[in-house]
């Protein structure tokens, strides 16, 4: 089967025991959490004398051990069932999912804007290592990096959305509008100008700063030195040749960040008011539904897998030396 | 007989303080094969990527070059192309290799890419490559250390130059590639009647297959003239010492090594 | 001091930065006395306009100085202690990893892999929804995120410095597995684990000021993330409030920073 096929499925099976190590820490954490699903329910409907949550216990099989637990559990979860959202009265799946795609876009987006600007402007500071340009950018890069992203966010609505108005100030999509079509969709964009930008920025400044170290690094190489010795042009050698040998560590990066960066999600939702996954998190925990939170992590987990592997996969069309499995 | 093609004059390369190279010159004639022989550090890399003009940026070089046949200086790529010792080191590892070849093509011969990509083939043919159709979409970590150097051969003649520079072509490889190689380089040089300047350590491979010989020795060219005469008639000690030093094949085992005593030397 | 004319000039920047940020934090009381939590001046007076309150005072008249010097102490106190606390723990996992290759090493990495499959912040998240929000939690929730880094640089040089000659010396003069481990190897490690260390102190320093600013701080204290929420709900108005406790953010990270590049100017971003 062709290389990359077969590298993606093992990687995929190199997950599961990762998988599973998130679902048996997840397990413990919903024991830890202080009451049950029977305290729960006593907490939304009301006051049950001892006896009746004893015999609902029995009922629900919560008085046999943890074992028994962790087995209903995981056989739960290999049927879709994520368990009942306390907060939202609904099946925590159901409010996952629905959450979930807007944030994926968000990730996507913000992911595309860092790399391709962070990667071009490090190709320019990484053109001519310790030139004024390259200078300027690395301070600059080390001054972004150091930018909280919900803050930054609060400084963009300040300019953007109070100041100059030309953005709004939050959610996904002005509310009850009316507008269907390409114009929803403008919308949904304008809406989504700046989160993107305060989620990506960071990340921006972080691929810049790598693609610019390695490339410093790369003009040491001696095949370098034969590029000159063929008469090419700097320029071709800079874009055609270092850049894209540079590059690769870059995309590495993309999938080791993007855990960071569903963890980043979770305020700049908060602050763009954002109905998505990462908001979700913040209620989750605000209102003690430590199902949903639970459910969660695990679909966090899983996310972060499958955001590395496409990142693999798209490596291994990048560096020829991966793929016929050197 | 032939144009003269290369003419140093009084030579020299410093790099800050030291002097890699000083008060060199020498005479090629176009379609002369011309060897460098010294040890490392004597100065012989550096009069060739001088020549070449690839000296790093700190160097600072003294003396002319002229190249009364092309009218001009050497330009890289078109008038010169450069074959280095390392062969790992002298290929991108993320480009293919038919692409290397034809970006090359396409910079010096204005040609388009799909004549180009023929070309290149092509070449990969005359530097025995096989199957050189398919190998074109191939990358160098797939090649050996034998077919790199040619595929890097192959590259530097991409261009049509009219002067070939080889440093150390063969240090890095096998004994037996080593031979290959040579005789590669030396049938295509011939061939397209380029001349050609080869930097090695080793005498025999000088005099198998130079027309000229220089010698260098601690940053000076000790000797130099045609390769009979300055293995024949050595004028300068140091010279005569690594002749001395030589062992082929059919030197007895009983014969001592002669050491060379630098201290006699100028 | 030999020290200082060591340093390049990034690591003198974020010296001198961080060393006025840890006097705030010193003589917070002394120059801000009093709770900053409570009210001491008229309400939105904006900054530079009143010589009492040189940063001017929030919503409620709580001055923005004093909250400002008081939570350095939060900041520096939890970064500090947390990105400890994920070294330490990450070099003992690492180095034990190293060490013991095979079936113990695949574990503690599969382990490390999960730790970091699931978003650091996330970890924090669900922590501080067990134990509830104090210091002491706050510095181990972020830890929980933080400490993995550490586990694969420190493994990575155990594996390399495993084969060296004085490691065999080591076994030859009798010393126990664990103690080489510790005692030989583990010092040796700490070279790329220094640039590490400056990293996971300003990632905590920013996990810190989101977690307070979402409102799982702790509540008895004020820090630059709860300054930060708290000038949200006058954004239009008062903008300032939510302004300069982030610019207290930027520079003390961006210090963090500094210090690393200037102290271990070898250490790379490692994909």
């Amino acid at each position: 089967m062709p290389p990359l096929v077969s590298l993606f499925l093992k990687r995929l099976l190199g997950a599961l025991p990762v998988l599973a190590i998130v679902l048996v820490g997840s397990f413990l954490l919903l024991e830890a959490a202080s009451g049950d699903a029977v305290d729960a329910y006593v907490a939304r409907s009301g006051a049950l004398d001892a006896e009746q949550m004893t015999q609902l216990r029995q009922e629900w099989g919560l008085d046999k051990g943890p074992v028994y637990r962790f087995k209903a559990y995981a056989s739960a979860l290999a049927t879709g069932d994520l368990g009942w959202s306390t907060a939202f009265e609904r099946p925590v799946a159901s409010v996952i999912l629905e959450r979930l795609p807007i944030t994926l876009l968000l990730m996507v987006l913000a992911t595309a804007l860092a790399f391709l600007f962070g990667s071009l402007l490090g190709v320019i500071a990484g053109a001519r290592p310790g030139s004024v340009r390259d200078r300027f950018l690395s301070i600059a890069s080390l001054a972004v990096y150091a930018v909280p992203g919900f803050w930054l966010g609060l400084v963009l609505i300040v300019i953007f959305a109070v100041d100059l108005r030309w953005l709004p100030i939050g959610g996904i999509e002005s509310i009850a509008s009316g507008k269907a079509g390409l114009a929803r969709l403008a919308d949904i964009a304008a809406h989504l100008v700046l989160p993107v930008t305060s989620l990506a920025t960071v990340y921006l400044a972080l691929y810049l700063r790598l693609m610019r170290d390695r490339m410093s690094e790369i003009w040491h190489e001696p095949f370098v030195q034969a590029l000159r010795a063929r008469g090419l042009g700097r320029s071709r050698i800079v874009w055609r040749h270092i850049a894209r040998n540079a590059v690769l560590p870059v995309v590495t990066m993309l999938g080791l960040q993007a855990a960071a960066m569903l963890g980043g999600s979770v305020v700049v939702e908060s602050v763009f008011a954002i109905p998505g996954f990462g908001r979700l998190a913040a209620e989750a925990v605000a209102r003690r539904d430590t199902p949903l939170l639970l459910g969660i992590i695990l679909c966090s987990a899983v996310t972060v897998i499958f955001a590395n592997l496409l990142v693999d996969l798209a490596y291994g069309r990048l560096d020829p030396r991966v793929r016929t499995g050197r | 007989m032939s144009a003269l093609y290369l003419r140093v004059t009084d030579l020299g390369v410093r790099y800050g303080e030291t002097v890699a190279l000083q008060e060199a010159s020498l005479e090629i004639n176009q379609g002369e094969r011309l060897a460098l022989i010294g040890e490392s550090g004597s100065g012989k890399s550096t009069m060739a990527m001088a020549v070449a003009g690839l000296l790093p940026r700190g160097a600072s070089v003294i003396g002319t070059l002229d190249f009364p046949v092309l009218g001009h200086s050497l330009r890289l790529g078109r008038d010169v192309g450069v074959l280095f010792q390392d062969p790992d080191g002298s290929l991108d590892p993320v480009m293919s290799v038919g692409d290397q070849i034809a970006e090359v093509a396409m910079m010096h011969q204005g040609i388009g890419w799909i004549a180009a990509r023929v070309h290149a083939a092509e070449l990969l043919g005359h530097v025995q490559i096989a199957r050189p159709l398919t190998r074109l979409n191939s990358y160098p970590h797939e090649f050996s250390g034998g077919q790199k150097q040619r595929i890097a051969l192959a590259i530097a003649l991409a261009g049509n130059p009219s002067l070939l520079i080889a440093d150390e072509p063969s240090s890095a490889l096998d004994t037996v590639v080593q031979r290959h190689v040579v005789n590669l380089l030396d049938e295509l040089v011939r061939e397209r009647g380029m001349t050609l300047m080869f930097i090695t350590h080793d005498i025999a491979l000088a005099s198998e297959r130079a027309d000229k010989i220089g010698v260098l020795y601690q940053g000076r060219l000790v000797e130099f003239g045609p390769a009979a005469e300055v293995l024949g008639s050595p004028r300068h000690a140091y010279t005569r010492a690594l002749i001395n030093t030589h062992i082929s094949l059919d030197t007895p085992h009983s014969k001592r090594l002669p050491e060379i005593d630098k201290a006699g030397l100028v | 001091m030999k020290f200082w004319r060591n340093l390049n000039w990034e690591g003198r920047v974020g010296a001198a930065l961080l060393a006025v940020l840890i006097l705030m934090a010193l003589l917070a009381s002394v120059l801000a006395p009093g709770d900053p939590l409570a009210i001491s001046g008229d309400p939105l007076l904006r900054p530079f306009t009143v010589a009492a309150h040189p940063l001017g005072t929030d919503r409620l008249g709580r001055d923005v100085l004093a909250g400002l010097m008081h939570g350095t102490r939060t900041t520096l106190l939890v970064a500090f202690f947390s990105a400890a606390a994920a070294l330490v723990v990450g070099s003992i996992v690492g180095t034990l990893a190293g060490f013991l290759g095979g079936v113990g090493d695949a574990i503690l990495m599969r382990i490390t892999e999960a730790f970091q499959t699931v978003p650091g912040f996330l970890l924090a998240l669900a922590a501080i929804s067990i134990t509830g929000p104090s210091v002491p939690t706050l510095i181990f929730a972020i830890s929980l995120g933080n400490w993995t880094q550490a586990a694969r640089v420190t493994r990575a040089e155990v594996l390399s410095l495993r084969e060296r000659d004085f490691v065999a010396a080591a076994r030859t003069l009798g010393m126990h597995p664990l103690e080489i481990a510790f005692r030989e190897i583990l010092p040796n490690a700490y070279g790329p684990t220094g640039s590490l260390a400056a990293i996971s102190v300003a990632a905590a320093i920013l996990i810190e000021a989101a977690l307070s600013f979402l409102g799982f701080g702790d509540p008895n204290r004020v820090t630059w993330g709860s300054m930060i929420a708290e000038g949200r709900t006058v954004l239009r108005s008062a903008p300032y409030l939510s302004i300069v406790p982030g610019i207290a953010l930027v520079v003390t990270v961006l210090a963090v920073h500094l210090i690393g590049r200037g102290l271990f100017p070898s250490g790379r971003l490692q994909p």
